[in-house]
């Protein structure tokens, strides 16, 4: 009980320290390294204005406060919940295994292994080390005795089959000679496992091993050992696992971080084709515009979800294909729209005709003069943008045409949720409450913006 | 109303060119990626010839079993893959026009018999989903504009951002955990499906029951996708509207708040919620794969969502081709209704 009232203290603490790294130490440098630069690093009054206004709806700026920092926390993922070790000590041999884990994670590029052999670090199998074992046996390693007590009863049964067997001589047969052998074999293994263990747990005793866990010591990318998976949830897993034995908790925090990025990078990749396109449509008018607007007419009727199912269903497609295809079939439309209108009004203004008339050219126009002042609805929309890309990856998973196989995702929580209705309601709730969780701060963000950014003034008579 | 003519001429012109470009489209990605139903039928046809070659389990492993040239052709010419995609997407557009759809390729019926069956029921719940949110949204609007700022503006307001926040399909899943399973002691509502199974036997009273039964939850389903999106634009627009001079008219003419509310701005601002039918029917098909899947349905969301898992390209096709007309004559006829109640609205100039 103390034990997980601490963990949860340490938990507040780590989110503490990411909300000060996220919302006050990288702005503070990043203006320090703006003026060192020679920026000017101040706000125009207009924007001044506007995030002072968003400050003062507080559900959307608390919601912008929340989400922020758990999306930033959510990249040290790999140090919070992991199976591996954050540093780990065996005899000599240090190593980092959650560390590498989250550092290749980060630069996905790179290709950073993370294995360590079990036989290394004073464990039986050859395969990857069980950390949380090798924890237990810091804590107790009179735990290594009873698997000790095991083989030695064990040791005992062979030593006296083998005293019955009585010495070979001539008239043996071949497999009882063989029988002999295999015993006489099996007996000096035995042995020699007891005095591993034996040593293994002197180099515990005396402390010559230890090992640091992350805070809650399971992975998504783990198949726990339990019997028959899914499990309901439990102390040890308050989630619950999922029906390969995964534990949800850590799919939760994984899948988060998945799915805001997906929407992050689509919404990010749309509005940036959508500002191109729309700009060169409002900007430049006439018949560009036209064959653009009939293209894009043609393109906006296309039913882009199934489309997507389609083209997903055969590929089997990776993060990036989804965000290519979501970009392309959908995510540039919608912004092109508002920013050709942006452009068209703002180019009618006497500022940018003004800039023509002196004779600047086209791209200075567009990109000093009129860009800056036409991106309110970008930022308006920004927020709406990503609950609806977040929803379409969920929705994608859920119906198994989204990211592969084994990556942890909410879609693919509720897909079992649907198959074991009757018997594991917790696969429903979870991914249930953390999607609207997460979407509903989302959607708080995006109504403080839009007031903030575009206030509508009601004039009411009574 | 030159301008306006010239508008839905040029509309209607355009419908064809889409729905050819879109099909295109569609039709170019089934066949060039990998994977189709002749693919299935060479690994079929392959797994049938090991078993034929009993346990020789050799010839297994040289895998060299080669599918004779003529069968590959009869193969093709079976699913109609046989000509260069032009050719081929003529050839299926030509049939197209004279309701050819072709055969589907597991079901063994006529695609038009196959969506025949399925469509009737989509559109029953896309109509009874539409006339639940203009039940629910119009007076939660109206009623938001009212007491704007208030209270209950906000705690409103928070239901209307949960609702953009849980897709359909999702609140259905939710729903169906509670109500039809035991999770609350009860099961209230069933777990899915479009009717019981022993619907035909029933009296026409318990007809009706069984069918709303199994109608409530993907309705609220349906309900939710929309739910957020027209409640804001009813009440945005109502505020809009009692900003407007002729409101002030009216008050000043004397008449009472709410005769000034109900006759004058309502009927104004409910203009842009009427003409969001169009767009409101083809938001509905893309949900409906979701909730038909979901909630086990057996519409055309569920039959596209069959064929694409089966390879079931005529009916892949068929479905596209649904969902781009329903696409389109859903924008034009939000135009025309916009057109024909607004006197104010001249589109294309």
């Amino acid at each position: 009980m103390m034990d997980t009232v601490f963990k949860i203290l340490q938990l507040v603490a780590f989110l503490a320290v990411v909300f000060l790294l996220v919302h006050k130490i990288v702005p503070w440098i990043v203006v320090r390294a703006g003026r060192k630069l020679g920026f000017r690093m101040r706000m125009t009054p207009v924007w001044a204005k506007r995030i002072a206004r968003f400050k003062t709806i507080r559900r959307g700026y608390y919601s912008f406060l929340i989400i922020t920092t758990l999306f930033a926390a959510s990249f040290f993922s790999e140090l919070i919940l992991n199976n591996k070790a954050l540093a780990v000590h065996y005899n000599g041999k240090t190593s980092f295994p959650a560390v590498k884990h989250w550092v290749g994670s980060i630069l996905f590029f790179l290709d950073i292994p993370t294995f360590e052999k079990g036989t290394d670090f004073g464990q039986a199998q050859e395969s990857d080390v069980d950390y949380r074992f090798f924890k237990k046996c810091c804590g107790n390693p009179d735990e290594l005795l009873t698997r000790v007590a095991d083989k030695e009863k064990e040791l005992k049964l062979l030593k006296k089959e083998l005293r019955e067997m009585g010495t070979p001589d001539e008239d043996w047969s071949e497999s009882e000679l063989e029988d002999y052998k295999d015993t006489q074999f099996f007996i000096s293994s035995l042995d020699k496992e007891i005095e591993g263990i034996r040593e293994n747990h002197r180099i515990f005793k005396e402390g010559r091993a230890w090992v640091i866990m992350p805070l809650y010591p399971y992975s998504p990318y783990e198949h726990l050992d339990v019997k028959h998976p899914p499990i309901s949830p439990s102390l040890s897993h308050p989630f619950g696992t999922d029906d390969a034995g995964k534990d949800v908790l850590t799919i939760l925090f994984y899948g988060f971080r998945i799915s805001l990025l997906f929407a992050l990078v689509v919404v990010t990749l749309g509005n940036s084709i959508g500002i191109v396109v729309g700009g060169i449509m409002g900007y430049f008018g006439g018949w560009t515009d036209i064959i653009i607007q009939r293209i894009i007419e043609i393109y906006g009727s296309m039913p882009f979800f199934y489309v997507i199912m389609i083209i997903a269903s055969i590929t089997k497609p990776t993060f990036l294909l989804l965000v290519v295809l979501l970009v392309l079939l959908r995510a540039w439309i919608g912004i092109t729209n508002y920013i050709r209108g942006e452009f068209y009004r703002e180019k009618a203004r006497d500022y940018v005709q003004a800039a023509i008339g002196i004779g600047a050219s086209d791209w200075k126009v567009i990109l000093k003069h009129i860009l800056p002042n036409s991106l309110v609805p970008v930022i308006t929309f920004t927020p709406f943008e990503i609950v609806g890309y977040v929803a379409a990856l969920v929705s994608l998973d859920y119906l198994g045409f989204g990211l592969p196989v084994g990556t942890p995702s909410w879609g693919v929580l509720l897909k079992q949720g649907f198959e074991y209705i009757k018997t594991y309601p917790h696969l429903i709730i979870v991914p249930f409450a953390a999607e609207a969780f997460t979407l509903f701060c989302v959607v708080m963000i995006g109504e403080a913006v839009r007031e903030a950014f575009d206030p509508k003034v009601f004039s009411r008579l009574r | 109303m030159h301008g306006m003519t010239t508008y839905f001429i040029r509309r209607l012109l355009l419908i064809p060119l889409t729905f050819i470009c879109i099909t295109f489209m569609v039709y170019t990605v089934l066949r060039v990626v990998p994977g189709g139903p002749i693919e299935q039928a060479v690994e079929q046809i392959k797994r049938a010839q090991m078993q034929e070659s009993g346990a020789g389990a050799s010839a297994t492993l040289t895998g060299d079993l080669q599918i004779p040239q003529e069968a590959m052709d009869e193969l093709k010419k079976y699913y109609r893959l046989d000509k260069p995609i032009p050719v081929g997407y003529a050839s299926w557009l030509f049939g197209i026009m004279t309701l050819d759809f072709g055969k589907s390729y597991i079901r063994g019926a006529p695609v038009v018999e196959v969506i025949v069956n399925r469509f009737p029921i989509s559109i029953y719940f896309g109509l009874i989903s539409y006339f639940a949110t203009w039940l629910v949204c119009v007076p939660l609007g109206v009623s938001k504009a009212i007491k704007h700022k208030s209270m209950y503006d906000l705690g409103t307001s928070i239901i209307v951002f949960l609702g953009y926040s849980i897709p359909g399909f999702i609140a259905c899943l939710v729903l169906m955990m509670l109500f039809a399973t035991d999770a609350l002691g009860m099961s209230i509502f069933p777990l899915g499906g479009f009717r019981s199974d022993n619907w035909e036997q029933l009296g026409f009273f318990a007809k009706v029951v069984d069918q709303l039964h199994h109608t409530i939850i993907p309705v609220i389903g349906f309900l939710i996708g929309g739910f957020a999106g027209m409640t804001i634009l009813m009440k945005n627009s109502l505020l809009d509207n009692m900003g407007a001079d002729y409101v002030r008219t009216a008050f000043a003419k004397g008449l009472s708040e709410r005769r000034v509310i109900f006759i004058h701005a309502l009927r104004n601002s409910l203009i842009p919620i009427t003409a969001s039918i169009g767009h409101a029917l083809g938001l509905l098909f893309a949900g409906s794969f979701l909730i038909e899947t979901t909630c086990n349905i057996p519409g055309m969301g569920l039959l596209g969502y069959q064929s694409v898992l089966q390879r079931d390209y005529p009916i892949i096709m068929a479905t596209v081709v649904f969902g781009v007309i329903i696409r389109l004559t859903g924008n034009i006829i939000s135009d025309v209704i916009w057109a024909l109640i607004d006197p104010r609205i001249r589109f294309g100039t």
